[in-house]
C-alpha cells in the first residue's frame, strides 16, 4: 500500500515537471508577476472580457520569446465586477500579499479612479486602459493611460467630429448626452469646442443612461434644424438613436461624434445599413494608414480565442489597446533591465513605443501627447454581415489628417 | 457595586482588537476588507431598525447611504472639514431626510411602503445626478492624505473610524431592540392598529425609527468617498448595495439586534473571500442564493435556527 501511494505521488511529480517544462525551459527564475484588476462583470463585463483576453496573447507571446528580463509573466488578476467599492483592496491584496512586480489598471475610468491612490503610495508604474482624464486631478507622474484620446481628453475626443464640421462651414449644432460618466465628459469636450467654433449651439440637454427608445428627443432636436448632431452616448442609447435616426430621417449634415457601442460587432452587424453615413469616434479600424506592424497577426490570434467566449469577435476596438499597454510595459522593462519604477516612469516618458496600434508617445500628464482619436464615417454597409467589418472602406476615417483614409460622404441623408 | 454586562465587556473588548490589529497587522488588505465588512455591518443595523424592529420594508438604503456620501462631498468640496465633522453633518442630514420620508410614506404599508422608499431613491439619484457641485454624473474625485497621525496608514485610521461607528451603531440598535421603545417597534410589526388601541404612540415611534434609520446609514455612507476616492451617482446608489443591506439582517435574523450584526459579519466576510479567490460576480449569486435558502428555509435567520435548536433540546430533555 505504501509502496503505491510512493509510485503514485512520483508519477504525479513527473507528471507537473513534463507539464512545465516547455515555458521553464525557456525561462528561468521567479516569475515575474504583473497585477491588476478586470471589470470581468458588471456593466463593462463584456470589454474587460476581451481586454483580458487581449493580455493573455501578450503575456503568451512574450513568455514565448523567453519573458521579461529572462524570467516568465504571470498574470495576478481579480474580477472588480465594474465596481469601484471593490478596486482598492484588490490593489492592496495584489501589492501586499501576491507581492506583484508591476500594476497596470483595471477597464473604464470608474475602476481606474479608485485604484490611484493605492498605486500612488506604493511609487508603481501605472499604466491605464480606457481612463479618461483621470490624472487630472492626482497628478501622479508614474501614470500613462493608453487610449488615444490626447492630452486635453475631453475636448480632443471630439476635435475631429467638429473640425469636419468647420470644413464643411456648418453653422449650428444640437447636442445630447446621457446623464453619466463618459458621456458628460464627452458632451462637455463638444460644448468647448463648438463655443470655441463659434456654433450656435440649438439645443444641449441630457438623457437617462437607460433610453432606449430616442424617438421623442429626436424629434424634439429636428425641430431645432440643426446642421450638426453630436450625441454622447452608450450602447444601448447608440442602438436607439441610430435607429431612430433613420426612421425619422433626420436632416442634420452631420450626425454621430462620440457613440459608445458602434465599435462594437455585434452592433455593427445588428444596425448594417442604418449605420451608413454616421461619423462617429474609433480608435482602430482596418485602414491602410492603420496597419501597423503586428496588429494583424494580433488580431488573428485574439478572434480565434474569443470564438465562442461571449465576448466582442472582431477585437477593434479595446483588444489591441489591452495588448498595447502590456507592449508598453513589457518593452520599457527590456529597455531598463529594470523593475524599478522610478526607472520605468522615466523611460516611458520620454520614449515612443512602438506597438500593435502605432508609436506611442505619452505626454506629461500621462496622456497621449497628441490625440489620435479617430472620427470615421461608416460606408457601404450591407446587411447582416459581420465581415465585411474586417475589410477596409466600410469605416472610412476622416480625421486626424495624418491617418485619413478617405473624404466624407456629405451630408449625412441625402 | 456597579455590575457591567457582557455587552459593553464584549465592546471593549472589540474596540481593543481593532486597535491591536491596527498596531501589529502589517497586511494592509485587512484594514480594506474590514473597512467593507463593517461598512456593511452598519447598514445591516440601519436597516434592521426600521425593516426588523418595526417591520416596515425599505428598499431605500442605497439613497440614504448616497445622501450620506454626497453630503460630505458637498462639504468637502465646500470647506476641507475634518472627516468627523462630515460623518457627523451627514448623519444629522440623513436623519432629517429620514424624518420626512417617515412623514410622507408612512401612511403607507407593506409592499406600498417598500416601493415608496425604492422611488425616493430615485428621485434622489436624480437629483445629484444633475448637480454638478458634487460632480454630477461624471463624478467626483477625492484626494486623500498620504499619511495621518496616530496610524500608520489613511485606511488603518479608516478602518478604526468603522469600527467605532460599527460599536456605536449596534449599541444604539440593542437600546431600542431591549427598551420600552423597543417594545412599542415590535408591537407595531406584530399588528399596528392593534399597537394603535393599546395606546402606543405608533406614528412618534416609527418617525424614531425612520430616523434612526437614516441617520445610520448616513453614518456609513459619509466616509465611503473618502474610501474609494472616487464616487459617482452609479456606484453610490447601487442596487447591490441596497441588496446587501436586506439580505445581511435577513440572513442573520431580524427580530434581535445581533442578527444583523452576525448577517453581516458572515455575509461580507464570505463576499470579501469569494472577490479574491472565485470571482466578485459570484458574490451577487451567493447573495441571492443565500438569501432565497434564508426566506424558503429559515425565515427567522441564524439566530431563529439557533433559537428553535435550542428550543428543541430543551424540550428534548424534559
Amino acid at each position: 500500500m505504501r509502496f503505491f501511494r510512493q509510485l503514485v505521488l512520483a508519477i504525479a511529480a513527473l507528471a507537473v515537471v513534463v507539464a512545465y517544462s516547455p515555458q521553464v525551459s525557456a525561462q528561468s527564475g521567479k516569475p515575474i508577476k504583473i497585477g491588476f484588476s478586470m471589470a470581468l462583470t458588471g456593466v463593462l463585463g463584456a470589454g474587460g472580457k476581451s481586454a483580458l483576453i487581449a493580455m493573455e496573447i501578450w503575456r503568451d507571446d512574450v513568455n514565448k520569446k523567453g519573458g521579461l528580463l529572462g524570467r516568465p509573466v504571470e498574470l495576478v488578476y481579480y474580477d472588480d465586477a465594474t465596481t469601484p467599492a471593490k478596486v482598492p483592496a484588490i490593489y492592496t491584496k495584489l501589492l501586499n500579499v501576491d507581492k506583484v512586480d508591476l500594476v497596470v489598471s483595471s477597464y473604464g475610468t470608474d475602476v481606474i479612479a479608485p485604484a490611484m491612490p493605492i498605486v500612488m503610495r506604493s511609487g508603481k508604474v501605472f499604466l491605464g486602459l480606457f481612463g479618461l482624464d483621470v490624472n487630472h486631478k492626482f497628478k501622479y507622474d508614474r501614470y500613462f493611460q493608453i487610449m488615444p484620446a490626447g492630452p486635453n481628453p475631453a475636448q480632443d475626443w471630439s476635435r475631429g467630429f467638429f473640425d469636419i464640421a468647420k470644413e464643411k462651414g456648418l453653422k449650428s449644432v444640437a447636442i445630447a448626452g446621457a446623464d453619466a460618466e463618459f458621456a458628460q465628459n464627452a458632451v462637455k469636450g463638444a460644448r468647448a469646442n463648438a463655443k470655441q467654433d463659434k456654433l450656435n449651439i440649438v439645443y444641449d440637454k441630457s438623457f437617462p443612461p437607460s433610453t432606449a427608445d430616442f424617438t421623442p428627443i429626436l424629434r424634439a432636436i429636428q425641430a431645432t434644424n440643426p446642421d450638426i448632431i453630436y450625441f454622447g452616448s452608450y450602447p444601448a442609447n447608440s442602438v436607439g438613436i441610430v435607429k431612430a435616426a433613420n426612421e425619422l430621417g433626420l436632416k442634420a449634415k452631420l450626425v454621430g461624434g462620440g457613440m459608445v457601442g458602434l465599435q462594437f460587432a455585434a452592433i455593427m452587424k445588428n444596425l448594417g445599413p442604418g449605420l451608413n453615413n454616421l461619423v462617429n469616434y474609433d480608435f482602430w479600424v482596418p485602414a491602410k494608414t492603420l496597419k501597423f506592424p503586428g496588429i494583424e497577426e494580433f488580431l488573428k490570434k485574439y478572434q480565434a480565442a474569443a470564438a465562442g467566449k461571449g465576448v466582442d469577435l472582431l477585437g477593434h476596438y479595446l483588444p489591441p489597446w489591452a495588448y498595447a499597454y502590456m507592449q508598453v510595459l513589457g518593452q520599457s522593462v527590456e529597455a531598463t533591465k529594470s523593475l524599478d519604477d522610478k526607472k520605468l516612469a522615466e523611460y516611458i516618458h520620454k520614449t515612443t513605443f512602438n506597438t500593435v496600434v502605432g508609436p506611442v508617445k505619452f505626454g506629461k500628464n500621462g496622456e497621449w501627447a497628441t490625440s489620435r482619436a479617430l472620427m470615421i464615417q461608416f460606408r457601404g454597409i450591407k446587411a447582416n454581415n459581420l465581415d465585411q467589418f474586417k475589410m477596409e472602406g466600410t469605416r472610412v476615417v476622416l480625421k486626424p489628417d495624418t491617418v485619413k483614409s478617405g473624404d466624407i460622404m456629405f451630408p449625412y441623408k441625402k | 457595586m456597579m455590575k457591567i454586562s457582557g455587552f459593553w465587556i464584549g465592546i471593549v473588548l472589540m474596540l481593543a482588537a481593532g486597535f491591536v490589529l491596527a498596531g501589529v497587522a502589517d497586511n494592509q488588505f485587512l484594514f480594506f476588507a474590514g473597512y467593507v465588512i463593517l461598512q456593511g455591518l452598519i447598514m445591516a443595523v440601519a436597516w434592521n431598525v426600521l425593516g426588523g424592529f418595526t417591520g416596515y420594508v425599505n428598499f431605500g438604503s442605497a439613497g440614504f447611504f448616497a445622501i450620506g456620501a454626497y453630503t460630505a462631498i458637498a462639504l468637502h468640496q465646500f470647506a476641507e472639514l475634518p472627516l468627523l465633522v462630515l460623518i457627523v453633518i451627514a448623519g444629522i442630514v440623513c436623519g432629517l431626510i429620514g424624518l420626512g420620508t417617515g412623514y410622507l410614506t408612512l401612511r403607507l404599508r407593506g409592499v406600498y411602503f417598500a416601493i415608496a422608499t425604492l422611488a425616493m431613491a430615485i428621485v434622489f439619484e436624480s437629483l445629484i445626478t444633475n448637480w454638478d457641485y458634487v460632480g454630477g454624473s461624471a463624478g467626483a474625485y477625492v484626494i486623500t492624505p498620504a499619511e495621518v497621525p496616530f496610524f500608520d496608514s489613511f485606511i488603518e485610521m479608516m478602518f478604526i473610524l468603522m469600527l467605532v461607528l460599527s460599536l456605536i451603531c449596534v449599541a444604539v440598535s440593542r437600546y431600542l431592540s431591549m427598551s420600552r421603545m423597543g417594545r412599542g417597534l415590535a408591537s407595531i410589526r406584530d399588528d399596528e392598529t392593534a399597537a394603535e388601541c393599546m395606546g402606543v404612540p405608533t406614528l412618534r415611534l416609527k418617525l424614531i425609527s425612520t430616523t434612526v434609520m437614516g441617520v445610520m446609514m448616513g453614518v456609513a455612507g459619509a466616509p465611503f468617498p473618502f474610501f474609494v476616492t472616487y464616487i459617482n451617482p452609479l456606484s453610490a446608489f447601487d442596487l447591490l448595495i441596497a441588496v446587501n443591506a436586506i439580505a445581511m439582517p435577513m440572513i442573520g435574523g431580524t427580530a434581535v439586534w445581533f442578527g444583523p450584526v452576525i448577517g453581516a459579519l458572515l455575509l461580507g466576510t464570505i463576499q470579501q473571500i469569494v472577490t479574491v479567490t472565485i470571482s466578485s460576480e459570484l458574490n451577487i449569486l451567493i447573495v441571492g442564493v443565500v438569501l432565497i435558502a434564508f426566506v424558503a428555509l429559515a425565515p427567522r435567520g441564524i439566530v431563529g435556527l439557533f433559537q428553535d435548536f435550542a428550543r428543541k433540546r430543551r424540550e428534548g430533555g424534559k
